[in-house]
């Protein structure tokens, strides 16, 4: 078939494994993870991170639960650029972060959320920072070293948000055929901000499809984005999956119930790497 | 004051803020909010029929059959017409087109400005909370926050803040003793709720409030009210916030 000129054949597959994939990535990088709190969040990337031992990452993302909650315990983060991070109502604090950044192992780089998305447009557009309205009489800015800019033509002062440029999105979408176009159902999140802003995209999708199937306009992610293709049913998981499955709250509550615990969070971690996602 | 059982306290509440809300207003919530959930979706079935009701979701007044705990679930987008991403709920925020926020802090002081983000010091903390969210950034934007926390005790409403996440626009404030007002900058008693006696609200709050005998007893619910709670949370989403 013909897309964009190019024939099918002409473009290089990127499928790959999740070890693979997730093998790229340095110790250090700063990895920006897609979804929201308990939705769609990349958690079969997360415990390939965790299987693998990375040290190191900042995470980036608005709202982050299981995730960050994961990666802080399992000791692969050492900062975290958030504007939340917890499991909401449904089981309250994330006791692993909590921890961690209280006791220096973790640096929390709070942001407001919007000052994510403002860093990542920045990195999109290729300009150094990005001027954000708000923040007036929080502390945030100067605790964050926000910096304010005055505006050149009427002189008023603005927040200006430094870039935030990921080296890696790692993003769980619906359907992606073997280049990396893929459709995201539902809510985006951010999701797309990520894509653009990252230096190099995996995707994991729950079924991986031929893309003549897609019709070019509901396609959410364009291949040019994407590095690395993952077949990854059920690869949202724990998290929920819009029009697939729901989060997996009791999954969830046995990281949280360990969190306060180093030793019981071990256990867990031990558990989860040798364990096979389940269907 | 003999203390209500929690659905009473949440009912109470809930009515408060939705009759605050008012026709044709943009409304919006974020991460973690059963209650502004549900006092969004009765001011639709009662007193304002005619606010359009945003979320994390994205969908743009939805009708969501069965109610979430998580409040950014994808059923908040059942039923919608349309939806737009969170981005644009942000940069409507910003450029002042959202109406009102709904929005909340682990410390709220007497300006309620309020504390998300730490207890102690914001490098090493002793108690690292979940951080403000967008509050930091929407707060002073929107045209009216409420605020509402379903603990009310000194060191929930304290003196001084360990931080300032953020500070804005607030109009009210609910609590399971009273509603507050900001008033030129601060905040005062408006009414207190039918169980409470006015000297247990100066207990319980740690900055200067003036409540007495004359205080106003917040209307509790009725049975229209009580009724569109029912239908629109039978399980009791809210009780996840006690």
């Amino acid at each position: 078939m013909i897309r964009g000129g190019w024939t099918e054949e002409a473009m290089q597959s990127k499928l790959t494994t999740l070890s693979a994939a997730i093998g790229t990535i340095r110790d250090d990088a700063i990895v920006a993870l897609g979804g929201n709190t308990l939705h769609r969040g990349p958690g079969a990337a997360v415990h390939e991170l965790v299987r693998q031992s990375k040290r190191g990452l900042e995470l980036v993302k608005t709202a982050g639960s299981y995730d960050i909650d994961m990666l802080c315990a399992a000791g692969v983060a050492s900062a975290v650029s958030a504007g939340y991070v917890g499991y909401e109502t449904v089981l309250g604090m994330a006791p692993s972060y909590r921890r961690t950044v209280q006791s220096g192992g973790v640096q929390a780089q709070e942001h407001a959320c919007y000052t994510v998305i403002a860093g990542l447009r920045a990195a999109i557009q290729g300009v150094p920072f990005m001027p954000v309205a708000g923040l007036t009489g929080s502390d945030l800015p100067a605790a964050r070293d926000f910096r304010l800019v005055a505006d050149p033509y009427s002189g008023e002062s603005v927040v200006a948000i430094p870039a935030l440029l990921p080296d890696v999105a790692l993003i769980h979408v619906h359907q992606s055929d073997q280049f990396g176009n893929a459709v995201i159902r539902g809510s985006i999140f951010e999701d797309l901000l990520m894509v653009q802003a990252a230096k190099t995209v995996i995707l994991t999708a729950e079924e991986i499809v031929d893309g003549s199937a897609f019709d070019t306009d509901a396609t959410t992610i364009s291949s040019l984005y994407v590095s690395a293709v993952v077949e990854s049913p059920r690869g949202a998981w724990p998290f929920g999956m819009d029009g697939h499955y729901a989060p997996d709250v009791d999954h969830m509550l046995k990281l949280v119930t360990a969190g306060g615990d180093p030793l019981a969070v071990s256990a867990f971690i031990d558990s989860i790497v040798n364990e096979a996602v389940p269907s | 004051m003999t203390v209500p059982d929690i659905q009473t306290i949440s009912d109470q509440m809930v009515v408060a803020l939705a009759r605050s809300l008012r026709n044709g207003e943009i409304v919006f919530h974020g991460v973690a909010s059963p209650i502004p959930m549900v006092a969004t979706l009765l001011a639709q079935r009662t007193s304002a029929p005619d606010v359009v009701y945003v979320s994390i979701a994205g969908g743009v007044d939805p009708k969501p059959g069965c109610l979430p705990v998580s409040t950014v679930d994808p059923l908040l987008r059942g039923g919608s017409r349309s939806a737009v991403t969170l981005t644009d709920l942000f940069d409507l925020a910003a450029r002042g087109r959202l109406d009102v926020a709904f929005l909340s802090g682990v410390q709220i002081d007497a300006n309620a400005r309020t504390n998300m983000s730490v207890i102690g010091d914001f490098g090493r903390p002793k108690v690292r909370l979940p951080g403000g969210a967008g509050s930091a950034a929407i707060m002073p934007r929107a045209k009216r926050t409420l605020i509402w926390r379903t603990k009310h005790d000194p060191r929930v409403f304290v003196e001084t803040l360990d931080f300032v996440t953020a500070t804005g626009n607030v109009d009210l404030v609910v609590t399971p003793l009273c509603v507050f007002r900001r008033v030129s900058g601060r905040l005062q008693v408006e009414s207190r709720h039918s169980w409470v006696n006015p000297d247990e609200i100066v207990a319980a709050t740690g900055f200067r409030v003036d409540v007495n005998a004359g205080t106003p007893v917040t209307a509790p619910p009725s049975s229209t009210e009580i009724t569109g709670i029912r239908e629109i949370d039978p399980n009791g989403v809210t009780l996840s916030e006690f």
